[in-house]
């Protein structure tokens, strides 16, 4: 049974202004399968349509043709979002509160019933190593604090389906490891990963299957078997599949 | 489905509607209409005030203006000279305007206008009164004064004073009209019923503004009535 | 239920830690000490003009607060990207609205009974006590606060311009206050056309005339009839804006 389903989705973003209407396609036809228990990474470029097909998936868009089921129901379903767990690329949490309270509420909005759920939250923040500043307000936390915190409430509700958004970029090298670990520790439980990234190297160590993004379109999907013991086969497939669409030219020092 | 909300919304404005009908039929307040307002000096202050909803507030502060003027003027409002006080009716109904249940501001007009000595102005005290009358009947002491001023015109002050002073220890009679009774006694040389009122007011919490001049009263008094001895 | 209370929990905490909150309070209290000194200008008037004018600062700041803080509400979680992970739990857009607007009305509530707590402490002092219709005035005053609150947070929506929904929001303020002003020029008015629309105009904006407790305290005092009506009046209708303002936020994409 398929996690996650994309069938022929597109996304187009209209912006009005002084009259004049612009469309700028974010997701064009996306057909993509995602099995239970697989790690799915998406490759792709700043603006190749990574982030739309997350927020497709989470309900925070709305597909322009196509439609996306996640779990077997169609999005967006709130329901089924109790059984996903979401880090978006940076930690949009709350910082007037503390990590325990962070964590709490979004227990809280996961189901958790009250006796459970402090029992859950400090189970989870000893976890991510955050056990000694759980009674910190979220403004004192550095950023390697704040994603701690961030894939802490994305796995508190102990999620089937667990999408990252970037979860390494801007990370150094010892958490890099750690969210590795964590990610290889999520498919030993049978969860389904989805993560973003443009680290060709930490995507090709922790992924079954791989999809390259340009412009919007799904280019190409690789499998583990296509990269696992051949240098650069990834990177090398990568830059042949996508195209810059952000206008930059490449970088020429000669 | 798309659109449910808006359902929602329209049953729960009807029933908004309906509670607002309710609402008005029971209990109308009554402030006049805007264009009812005096105009002058104060006229953007007191509609600036009442158009957000703070009709009360405007008249409190339209009293404190009131006050000031009669304690020595308000520089937006000079009176010419000769011509004492010409601005208290307007002043006065301009708070009544403002707010009908503020009684005291006609009734401390009127009592100036009508008993001050040296203004003397029983038909502008009058018009108030009546003014007053209309927009709040409820009030009694408005009825009360129009009798007065009538026994003043009449020439029967014996009857005129017996009736100001029927409501002497009323809660809304303003302290200057309890001291210009206090003052009419005295000047038609009844010393002990002067001294009677000025102990009457200095021994009134709510006539506090009086109390300074209550003791010196009761003092010039007791020494006018040794002296009569 | 689960997902109201949390959501109205933190935004209670979120606006009760702000420094804004604070201040406004503290505002609040200097305001309100104002109006106690101005009222010793007011001879025999001087405990009407206490009540009222005390009532009239407690009033002034809530309303401040309301409306900035409901304008701000939704689009600073927006602009933060905090809805993002509030969104990708199983939280019903409609839940998570009403848990933020009640946490908001709270908060400002909360601000009002210290100030009403201390104004009453002062008239008491001056010998002034008629608890139950200072308490009526206070719960007018709270309707009325809701209803502005509800108003401003679907001006928010409706209108994404900040600026633009805190200047509405005060045009119906003043609409809602002129309501009998426009009953009183449709009677007079010859033009058709301009007394149904002023009729419209005085059902559409908030009643805020005949709900003006504090305002005709000193007239003849309504029946409790009255204040049942009132309450279920400013119910409906924050209710009704509430409704329409989650029409609106359940179009948006994030």
């Amino acid at each position: 049974m398929n996690a996650i389903r994309f069938q022929k989705v597109s996304k187009i973003y209209r912006r009005s202004h002084l009259g004049r209407t612009t469309e700028t396609p974010g997701l064009v036809e996306l057909d993509l399968d995602i099995p239970k228990g697989e790690v799915f990474g998406l490759l792709g470029l700043n603006g190749s349509g990574k982030t739309t097909a997350i927020k497709l998936l989470m309900g925070l868009h709305l597909p322009t043709t196509g439609e996306v089921e996640t779990l077997g129901r169609r999005a967006p379903d709130v329901a089924v979002l109790a059984r996903i767990g979401y880090a978006p690329e940076a930690a949009y949490l709350n910082k007037t509160l503390t990590g325990r309270e962070n964590l709490s509420l979004f227990a809280a909005l996961s189901g958790i019933a009250g006796a459970q759920r402090e029992r859950r939250v400090t189970e989870m923040l000893v976890k991510v190593g955050l056990d000694k500043a759980m009674d910190k307000r979220l403004s004192e936390y550095s950023k390697g604090m704040l994603q701690r915190a961030s894939l802490a409430q994305a796995l508190v509700h102990d999620p089937e389906l667990v999408i990252l958004d970037e979860p390494v970029t801007g990370l150094d090298p010892l958490a890099i490891k750690e969210v590795r670990a964590l990610i290889l520790w999520l498919k030993s439980k049978g969860k389904t990963v989805l993560f973003s990234s443009h680290d060709i190297s930490e995507v090709e160590r922790v992924c079954d299957r791989i999809g390259i993004l340009s412009g919007g379109r799904l280019v190409k999907v690789m499998t583990q078997d296509e990269w696992r013991g051949k240098a650069d086969a990834l990177e090398t497939a990568f830059a042949a599949a996508v195209v810059r669409t952000d206008g930059v030219g490449p970088i020429r020092m000669e | 489905m798309k659109r449910r909300w808006l359902g929602v919304a329209g049953v729960l404005f009807a029933l908004a509607l309906f509670a607002g009908s309710r609402l008005r039929r029971l209990h109308e307040p009554r402030f006049p209409p805007l264009a009812e307002l005096t105009g002058g000096p104060f006229a953007f202050q007191d509609a600036a005030l009442a158009v957000a909803g703070f009709r009360a507030p405007a008249a409190d502060l339209a009293w404190i203006q009131l006050l000031q003027y009669t304690a020595g003027g308000v520089p937006e409002l000079p009176d010419r000279p000769g011509h004492p006080y010409e601005h208290l009716k307007s002043l006065s109904l301009r708070v009544a305007r403002l707010d009908p249940s503020f009684h005291r501001a006609v009734l401390f007009g009127s009592s100036i206008l009508a008993w001050f000595h040296g203004i003397e102005r029983p038909d502008e005290a009058a018009d108030l009164l009546n003014e007053g009358m209309r927009r709040s009947p409820e009030q009694p002491l408005y009825g009360l004064y129009l009798a007065a001023i009538a026994y003043k015109k009449q020439g029967d002050t014996d009857r005129m004073v017996a009736l100001l002073e029927s409501s002497f220890d009323l809660p809304e009679t303003p302290s200057t009209m309890k001291a210009i009774l206090a003052n009419l006694r005295q000047s038609r040389g009844e010393y002990r019923e002067a001294l009677a009122l000025w102990e009457r007011i200095r021994d009134n919490e709510r006539d506090r503004s009086e109390h300074a001049r209550a003791k010196a009263k009761i003092a010039e008094l007791r020494a006018l009535l040794r002296s009569r001895r | 239920m689960q997902t109201i209370s949390a959501v109205y929990a933190y935004t209670f905490k979120e606006h009760i830690r702000h420094k804004a909150w604070l201040s406004g309070a503290l505002f609040g209290l200097v305001l309100l000490g104002g109006a106690l000194i101005v009222s010793a200008l007011g001879q025999d008037e001087r405990g009407r003009l206490m009540l009222d004018l005390g009532l009239a600062a407690i009033e002034a700041i809530s309303l401040v607060s309301i409306v900035f803080l409901t304008v701000n509400l939704i689009l600073v979680e927006i602009e933060s990207r905090a809805i993002y992970l509030i969104l990708s739990h199983p939280v019903r857009r409609a839940d998570y609205l009403l848990g933020r607007f009640l946490g908001t009305v709270a908060a400002v509530a909360l601000g009002m009974a210290v100030m009403a707590a201390m104004h009453a402490a002062l008239l008491g002092l001056y010998g002034w006590w008629e608890p139950g219709r200072y308490l009526a005035a206070l719960g007018c005053m709270l309707g009325k606060t809701a209803v502005m609150g509800a108003l401003s947070l679907l001006l928010s929506l409706a209108l994404t311009s900040e600026a633009a929904a805190m200047a509405f929001a005060v045009f119906l303020w003043l609409l809602g206050h002129f309501s009998s002003e426009m009953r009183f020029l449709a009677d007079r008015s010859g033009s058709a056309f301009l007394k149904t629309a002023l009729v419209a105009f005085s059902h559409a904006a908030p009643d805020f005339a005949h709900f003006n407790y504090r305002d005709f305290w000193h007239q003849p005092a309504p029946s409790a009839d009255w204040l049942m009506w009132a309450a279920l009046y400013a119910l409906a209708y924050t209710a009704a804006c509430l409704a329409l303002a989650v029409q609106v936020f359940e179009q948006k994409e994030f």
